[in-house]
Order: C-alpha cells, then structure tokens, then sequence
C-alpha cells in the first residue's frame, strides 16, 4: 500500500510469529498488517485482548522485530534509534526505577531524550505541573500510586515534547476524574499539532476524542477509518423526550411510525428512525405536546467494533 | 563528533543510574560489610600464628576481597538485563534514542565502577588493617588490586553477556560455573601437557585459549611474599582482560539486538 503523503505512523505487511516454548512451532499473532495514522490527528486502535494491539505497538517502539513487513515513523524504519528524539511513549501498566523521586526519574529520561542541561529542571517541574504530580515531585515512586505512576508515565513520554506520542492504554489505572483530566491531556496535544496513537479496548474513549480508528482482530485489521464513517454506518435513530403526549397520539406513533416509548415521570422518550422525526415532532406540536429534547441517537462504536471482530471470528473458523 | 559525545551522554546517564541503584541496595552494602570484617578477621588469624602473621593477613586479606568482588560483580550483574526486561523499565528507556548497544554498556559500566568502589573500599581496609598489624605494603599489593580490577570487570561482562537472555539464576550458574573454570584452565593446559597425549593436549590447549584464563590475574601469592613482578606480568593480564571484555560484550550486544521484549 502506498504511504499518503502527511503520514506520520505506516505499517506495511507486518506479520509477526512466536515461539510459544522452546520447540520449532511457531504462532503467528499478526497477519500482514497495514495501516497508516495521518499527521495531527488522534488515532485509535482497537481490540479486543490478545487481538495484537500491544505487538503492534512494541514492533513499532523497536521492542519486538517484525517477522515480515515494514513499520516507519516519521518516514524511518522502527529498527533506527534517532528519529525517537520526535517520538513519545506510554507502555500499559508502566514501571519506572522505584527508588527514584518523580523530579528524578523525569530528569533521567529528559537525559536520554538529549535534552541539554540548561532548561532540564524546568522542563521536568513543568513537566509534574501539567500532569498534577508537583506535590510529590520528590518522593520516592514506590510510594506512588497506580494513577500516579500512569501519571508519570504520561510526563516521562512528554518530556523531550515529541511530536508523535503512542499511548497505550492511557485511561488504564484512573479513576473518572483522571480519565478525564487524560483524555483533555489528549485533546491538547492534538491542539498543539501532536499526532497521537492509542491503544485502547475502551471505547467510549475512542468515541470521544479519535479521529481515526483501526480495529484488529486476531492479529489483523478488519477496519480501519475515521470515526464517523464508522459511526455512520447503520441506520440512526433519534430521542425525543415529549411533554403532554396524548394517549391516542402516543399509540399512533408505536402503531405507525415504529417508535418505542419509555415513560420518565410525567414525560414520554419517543425513539424514532431518522427520516420520521420530522413528522413525529410536528404531529406532537399539533397534539399541544411540549417538545422537552432532541438527541440525535448514533450507532456505538461498540456495536461496530463486536460485528467486525464476531464477523472475523467467524472467518476464522471457517 | 557531536553523535559520539550524545552517545556517550546517554551511556553516562544510564551508568550513573545504575550506580545509585546500587548505592541504594542494602543488601550490596551487608556484603561489603562482611568483606570488610573478613579482612580486619585476618589479623585475628595472623595473631594466632607463631610465624609469618604477615602471610596471613595478607593471604586472608587479598582473599576476602577477590571472593567477596566475584560474589557483589555476580549478584549485581546477573540480573542486570533481566531485571530490566522483568520490571518493563527497559520499554520506556528502549524507546528513547538510545540504541540497545548503549543501554547494555551503558549497564556495564554503571557496574564496573559500582564494583570498583567497593573493591576501593575493601583494598582501603586491607590497607588499614595491614598498616595497623605493621605487615608490609608495596608496589606488588597495588598490582595485585589493579588485576582483581580488571578480573571483576570481566566477571560482570560475562555475567552481563548471559544477563543478556536468560533467567537470573541461570546467568548465575553459567556466570560462576565460568569463574571457577577460568581459575582452573591454566593448570588444565598443564595437566594437558603433562599427560603427552595428543588429544588431551589439544582439548586442554583449547579450553585455556576459549575460556578466560583467570589465574593470569592473580598476583596474589606475589604479593604477599614480596615477589618481583615483571611489568609484563602486569600489562599482558590487561591487555588480555580488556580484549576479552570487548568480546563478550559484542556478544551481549549481538543477542541483546536480536532479543523481542515481549
């Protein structure tokens, strides 16, 4: 496949086999996978466990080497080292040197990123600032918590300001509030024209901040496209929420338009097709109905995502 | 130039990294501690002797260090690499600019110099203790400490090349097997050459050529009985030590390149 010009991530024909024990036979975990993440954008990749997603990412971190294919960043193959000065990284469940402070263990890898002495520990203050650690700067990790270390995991990947960040499960370990404060961190990033690639199987982080998806599936790609080409498949519905519905009128709707209503209170949810919310809401305005809201009903991502992995499960039964 | 001097900074922050994880272990301190009783014990010993208390203090002395050396470069190092690979720290190092190449010498020198100053520690307590008991000290004590440097240097090199892919354990039992044959070689080659048979000739000839040949760093009977050391005998053990550290460590490199972290 030929690479499109602003792409940053292309991975072409990657296969990868392991040897489960010590014998000859080997698995293979990835079937010539190829996708490509565009510059500037939020790019998911999604599936379920064991579908291939962290392979994926430690072929393309230079921590597993591809059997077969070819994986560039920035337009260099995985295997050189230099170009990763532009490249940040989030491992799942990251682990850091558990006898170091956060001030230290930030300083440590703004020293292997290159970045010169004059202006480190601004950097790295900055740094504990941004992801809420400044309070602890100087305590040990080991007193760390799991939200913290996925905490400094996040700086220590920022710390040379690459312009590609890959994150691997980066809502992993935090609770509501961090998963919020994570996903506006994401959402910045994109701002400041990062490009960003995220591992994830949660996908109602997907829906709200990629632009792009790829979804893997036993070891191969069975979608990949932006979010709303994905979320546009389908036929969509709409919630009206009505006030003062009449009896007769609310029967007419199930009878006739296919609606199905849930009484909330006082107030009737009327879920209705797309092409019939014109008429639905005119006949309750006519009715003396008070129109309460309107919520344009879309098809989940997780909907899509267990069709096309159900679709190649069956595949590979076959 | 400047790729050079970066290289070598991103191998000087992983090597100082491992000295003060190191610096912060308790348990290298606990043996250092008792390496350093051991010597002072030597002048017990050598007090409970009628003759040559001097020899005894030394013997036990220069001992105590070489044992508890080897025992501190294998503990450390035989989980050098692995211990990374368990932990997962090597993932977000490893996707740094920073070739695999660097971070295993870059381990490999954090070690050495982490069991350089311990041996520093331990040859100032042989120093003390053999002023203390008015045993002599000279020029020969200073070599024989030089080639204990150079030997720990090789022991943690090739306790890095097996840290490199297998378990702990393993590295260790490779890594001391390995020590302990390096000390017999030379008297093997011997042997060879005493038995006049051909094929044992040739075997022992080439197990002392393959396998470290650790008695050359040895100096310690030298030493202590205030025998001429020839310069030779000096530099050859290091030039020797130096070229068969490169060795393994380009080893190490070689397997630690090919190695998937899964």
């Amino acid at each position: 496949m030929r690479p499109e010009a602003s792409e940053i991530v292309r991975v072409s024909e990657v296969t990868k086999d392991f040897r489960p024990g010590l014998g000859l036979r080997r698995k293979r975990v990835l079937h010539g996978i190829s996708f490509g993440v565009r510059e500037g954008e939020i790019f998911g990749f999604v599936g379920p466990n064991g579908a291939g997603k962290t392979t994926t990412l430690k072929i393309l971190m230079g921590l597993i080497r591809p059997t077969s294919g070819r994986a560039t960043i920035l337009g260099h193959d995985v295997r050189e080292t230099a170009f990763r000065r532009n490249v940040g990284f989030l491992p799942e469940n990251p682990y850091f040197y558990e006898y170091l402070t956060g001030r230290e263990i930030l300083a440590f890898y703004a020293r292997l990123s290159g970045l010169p002495r004059a202006g480190r520990d601004e950097r790295v203050l900055a740094l504990l600032e941004q992801v809420g650690l400044s309070h602890a700067a100087d305590a040990r990790l080991r007193t760390y918590s799991k939200g913290m270390l996925q905490r400094v995991g996040i700086a220590q990947a920022l710390v040379h300001d690459p312009s590609v960040v890959f994150l691997d499960e980066p809502m992993s370990g935090l609770d509501p509030i961090g998963r919020k404060e994570i996903r506006d961190l994401i959402l910045r990033l994109r701002g400041e024209g990062k490009t960003v690639f995220m591992n994830t199987h949660i996908l109602s982080d997907v829906e709200l901040v990629c632009d792009r998806v790829a979804i893997i599936a036993r070891g191969r790609i069975v979608h990949e496209g932006a979010i709303d080409e994905f979320l546009g498949t389908g036929e969509r519905e709409t919630d009206i929420v009505l006030g003062r519905l009449a009896p007769d009128l609310a029967t007419a709707l199930e009878e006739h338009r296919d609606a199905q209503l849930r009484r909330v209170g006082d107030r009737v949810e009327v879920r209705v097709r797309e092409k019939d919310v014109d008429a639905v809401l005119q006949a309750a305005l006519e009715s003396g109905a008070t129109v309460v809201s309107i919520t344009p009903h879309r098809v989940s991502l997780e909907t899509v995502f267990l069709s096309a992995v159900q679709a190649e499960a069956h595949e590979g039964e076959r | 130039m400047t790729a050079l001097f970066a290289s070598g900074q991103r191998m000087l922050a992983i090597a100082a990294n491992t000295v003060r994880e190191a610096v912060r272990s308790r348990l290298l301190y606990t043996l250092l501690l008792f390496a350093v009783l051991l010597i002072c014990a030597g002048a017990l010993l050598s007090a409970l002797s009628y003759v040559e208390n001097d020899r005894i203090l030394q013997d036990v002395g220069l001992g105590a260090m070489r044992l508890f050396g080897v025992a501190i470069a294998l503990f450390v190092g035989v989980g050098l690499i692995h211990r990374e690979v368990e932990r997962r720290t090597v993932y977000t190092i490893l996707s740094k600019p920073l070739s695999r190449a660097e971070f295993l010498l870059g381990k490999f020198a954090g070690l050495v110099f982490t069991v350089w100053m311990q041996l520093a520690i331990m040859a100032l307590a042989f120093a003390a203790v053999s002023r203390a008991s008015g045993a002599p000290l000279g020029g020969g004590h200073a070599a024989a400490c030089l080639l204990l440097a150079v030997e720990l240097a090789l022991v943690v090199a090739i306790a890095t090349f097996f840290s490199a892919f297998t378990t702990p354990m393993l590295s260790s039992l490779f890594a001391g097997g390995l020590w302990l044959v390096g000390n017999l070689t030379r008297d093997l080659r011997e042997i060879g050459e005493a038995s006049h048979q051909p094929g044992v000739e040739l075997a022992t000839t080439w197990v002392h050529r393959v396998l470290p040949d650790l008695a050359s760093f040895n100096l310690s009977i030298e030493a202590v009985h205030g025998l001429p050391i020839a310069a030779s005998d000096v530099w050859l053990p290091l030039a020797y030590g130096a070229a068969y550290c490169a060795v393994v460590l380009v080893g190490a490199v070689v397997i630690f390149e090919q190695r998937d972290f899964r």
